[in-house]
């Protein structure tokens, strides 16, 4: 089952678990480039790219800054068309409300299409402690459900396992042996989860906007079993984080031009739903009973926080995965948390308030701000990853080893003699350890660099031990020239322009 | 039992309205503004202007529209009449040895006349007796049959929507899908459908509201392309007129 509680590991330490799994990384890599490279194409076809972003950014910010307006519009909308709207405080009481309307729906399944915000509230475990089956429905999400783990990607969750893992997974859950092909094992999944689609009491979806003047919910998928979970049982559930809204059908356009293309390099995915209430009363379709549970989860927390409002803006693309160094190479799992990459290390810790638990993943980022580039709505998260270590460092929980390593650097640092020192005793002590010019040895302070490379060894004679002679050879250096080398030279210098002149010449750029 | 459950839902109600004062009291007190009940200006609603501007020809629609469609994998005809409509969907139906069908309870389908260019078939038209389980009508069929209420060339969509005699089952539970669209319906962007929703407010629209934009599909086994994952895989749009 899906579980996002933090494991006692660091993210150095499942880091190195996920860098030591060939098909990881690979599966990482080929899958970040292809998305990366599906927006590239779609965004620059589409064309104008940073005024859409721009639109996007306007539109987000507008609708936080006036939360309180937009999201009681929708609230008082939604219960117009008919929908039961409850609040939630916490995870836990958006837990105890799902709980709560699936016993009385005498619930004995729920089918779920893709929801963060599940995730994020760890719902399947509670729906099962009361004997309620959970069903994921994305094909994805099923994978990794019936695997036990938790999504290692926004958009692609099972992007860690190959089709010989998968095909060994649903043989185990069809009883029969099926064949490590895609096709077939699609093919499986489709049969199986219809059954499901049809015999549950309830379907759950997330959200992916909420449009506050009519008060419908939007949802963009390509599968199809988001369509299923809205149409085919008779209580649907939808769990949405209170920053969803957008104003109106009209700024849809903006975030379905932004979305699809950000996350996949689709123009649009094959499937957007709007649902405006259940059904209505002669339809002979849609869900009878519809509930909108809204979650803060300390998503309010960010609201008047100069540094952290904007992540709210967040449509949760995946495009700061795919763009980001760090996380091609390690992967979602080594995050430790529902949400991975640099959105993950940001929100993370935001929503949990609790920087000092989970610090070290804003410190899985090398701050080069591609994240920043790659976001359809420009959110700074490489400034926010900066925040973050700042208010660390300010809340006592900076690393006292690191700490302890920059005062040593300004006292070895801050006085000559004391450097001089301290080299002559490392030219000393690498008599130990140096083999064949380079020191490999994987003990002490030099563990982690060594992981993967090689430290050279101190040279016999440092620049600063050679600085006497270059100093007294620069001085005479800089004495007039030999009247005849000077000459030469200029001879040459001019003979270059007469070439360059004439088109000849390599040193031109042209 | 009926009335313990709407006893219930009406305490949830009055406790979830209770809490949405407290809720949005705490989101204006974070944002340092008092509680906002008046509409606040928004200067960059919808899409940028030089792009509300922007609109095709119809032929440029059309070869957009296809070719939008084509390369996600779906099938697109052109055609002339209702009449080549219903012989393409009747070959079609034969070729493929299609049983079942279900189709929207629409004018435009009656007048196809499908039951009797399909012989071979048995043809249900949606939500018409209220014994029958329509779900599962739509969850056996091969073919589901629907007419386009809108269609966006720019991003190959198209639009139906739920009434009725319109189940939104009929173009999710079949394995292929046959759209109509009548070509006047056909606009350049998405833009253009969405502010019809807008325009028509919140107590007029449907429930359902599904752009389709091409047949099921995923890519969640090793970036592996799959099509029909959940809903139809095989996707026909018969641009008509």
């Amino acid at each position: 089952m899906a579980s996002g509680t933090k494991t006692e590991k660091t993210v150095k330490a499942r880091a190195e678990l996920a860098l030591n799994d060939e098909f990881l990384r690979k599966a990482v890599r080929f899958t970040t480039e292809r998305l990366r490279n599906g927006k590239k194409k779609a965004s620059e076809e589409h064309g104008n790219w940073e005024e859409w972003r721009e639109r996007g950014r306007q539109i987000r910010l507008h609708t936080i800054a006036h939360l309180d307006y937009y999201l009681n519009l929708f609230v008082n909308n939604a219960r117009a068309n008919g929908v039961h709207v409850h609040f939630a405080n916490t995870g836990e009481e958006a837990v105890q409300l799902s709980l709560d309307i699936a016993r009385h729906a005498s619930a004995k399944s729920v089918v779920k299409s893709k929801s963060m915000v599940s995730e994020e509230l760890h719902l399947n475990h509670a729906l099962e402690s009361i004997g309620v089956e959970a069903v994921e429905t994305d094909l994805g999400e099923y994978i990794i459900q019936l695997a036990g783990e938790m999504p290692s990607h926004i958009v692609i969750p099972a992007i860690h396992k190959n089709r010989y893992q998968i095909a060994e997974l649903l043989s185990k859950e069809a009883g029969y042996t099926l064949p490590p092909d895609t096709t077939a094992l699609a093919g499986f999944v489709r049969k199986k989860l219809r059954e499901k689609f049809l015999d549950a009491e309830i379907g759950m979806t997330g959200c992916n906007f909420a449009i506050a003047e009519t008060g419908s919910m939007v949802l963009f998928e390509n599968e199809g079993n988001a369509r299923m979970v809205t149409t085919v049982p008779k209580t649907q559930i939808t769990l949405m984080g209170m920053e969803r809204i957008i104003p109106s059908w009209e700024d849809l356009e903006v975030m379905a031009t932004l979305l699809p293309r950000s996350a996949t390099g689709q123009k649009l995915t094959m499937y957007m739903s709007g649902i405006t209430g259940p059904r209505r009363e002669k339809d002979g379709d849609g869900p009878d009973e519809m509930h909108i549970i809204i979650v803060d989860n300390g998503r309010s927390l960010q609201l008047g926080d100069p540094e952290f409002q904007e992540l709210l803006n967040c449509i949760r693309c995946g495009a700061c995965l795919n763009a980001c160094p760090v996380y091609r190479h390690i992967g979602g799992h080594a995050y430790g948390s529902t949400y991975s990459g640099p959105i993950g290390a940001v929100l993370t810790p935001s929503l949990n308030k609790n920087i000092a638990e989970w610090d070290d993943i804003a410190g899985a980022s090398s701050l080069c701000g591609a994240c920043y580039e790659a976001c359809p709505v420009k959110i700074p998260l490489h400034d926010m990853l900066v925040y973050l270590r700042r208010r660390k460092v300010e809340s006592g929980n900076g690393n006292k080893l690191e700490s302890l390593g920059m005062q040593g650097f300004a006292t070895v640092m801050g006085n000559s003699s004391r450097l001089g020192g301290v080299l002559r005793l490392g030219k000393l002590g690498q008599k130990l350890v140096v083999r064949s010019g380079v020191i490999k040895t994987k003990l002490g302070p030099l563990k982690g660099w060594n992981t993967y490379r090689v430290t050279p060894s101190l040279p016999k004679e440092s620049f600063r031990d050679r600085w006497q002679t270059l100093d007294q050879e620069l001085k005479q250096g800089l004495r007039p020239m030999d009247p005849a080398m000077r000459q030469r030279m200029e001879e040459l210098v001019k003979q270059r322009e007469r070439e360059q002149k004439e088109g000849r010449g390599g040193h031109g750029h042209g | 039992m009926a009335d313990a459950h709407k006893e219930w839902l009406e305490k949830l109600e009055s406790e979830s309205r209770a809490k949405q004062e407290q809720f949005m009291n705490n989101i204006s007190a974070r944002l340092g503004h008092p509680r906002m009940t008046a509409k606040p200006q928004h200067p960059f609603r919808g899409a940028p202007d030089f792009w509300k501007a922007f609109e095709w020809p119809l032929e440029e629609r059309i070869g957009q529209f296809t070719s939008n469609f084509l390369s996600v994998g779906g099938h697109v005809a052109r055609l002339e009449t209702m009449d080549e409509a219903k012989r393409f969907i009747a070959e079609k139906a034969e070729e493929m040895g299609a049983k079942y069908v279900i189709r929207q309870n629409e004018p435009e389908l009656d007048a196809l006349d499908l039951e009797g260019a399909m012989p071979a078939s048995r043809v249900s038209v949606w939500n018409t007796d209220p014994e029958q389980h329509w779900r599962a009508r739509a969850a056996e069929a091969d073919f589901g049959v629907v007419i386009a209420d809108h269609a966006v060339a720019y991003t190959g969509s198209v639009t139906v929507l739920s009434a009725e005699n319109k189940g939104r089952s009929v173009s999710l539970l079949p394995t292929v899908l046959m759209i109509v669209i009548p070509i006047e319906r056909l606009q350049t962007r998405l833009g253009e459908v969405l502010a019809t929703f807008d325009e028509a407010g919140r107590d007029k629209l449907p429930a359902g509201i599904h752009f389709i934009s091409g047949p099921s599909r995923s890519s969640d086994i090793e970036n592996d392309l799959t099509i029909g994952v959940h809903g139809p895989g095989i996707v026909y749009a018969l641009l008509v007129g």
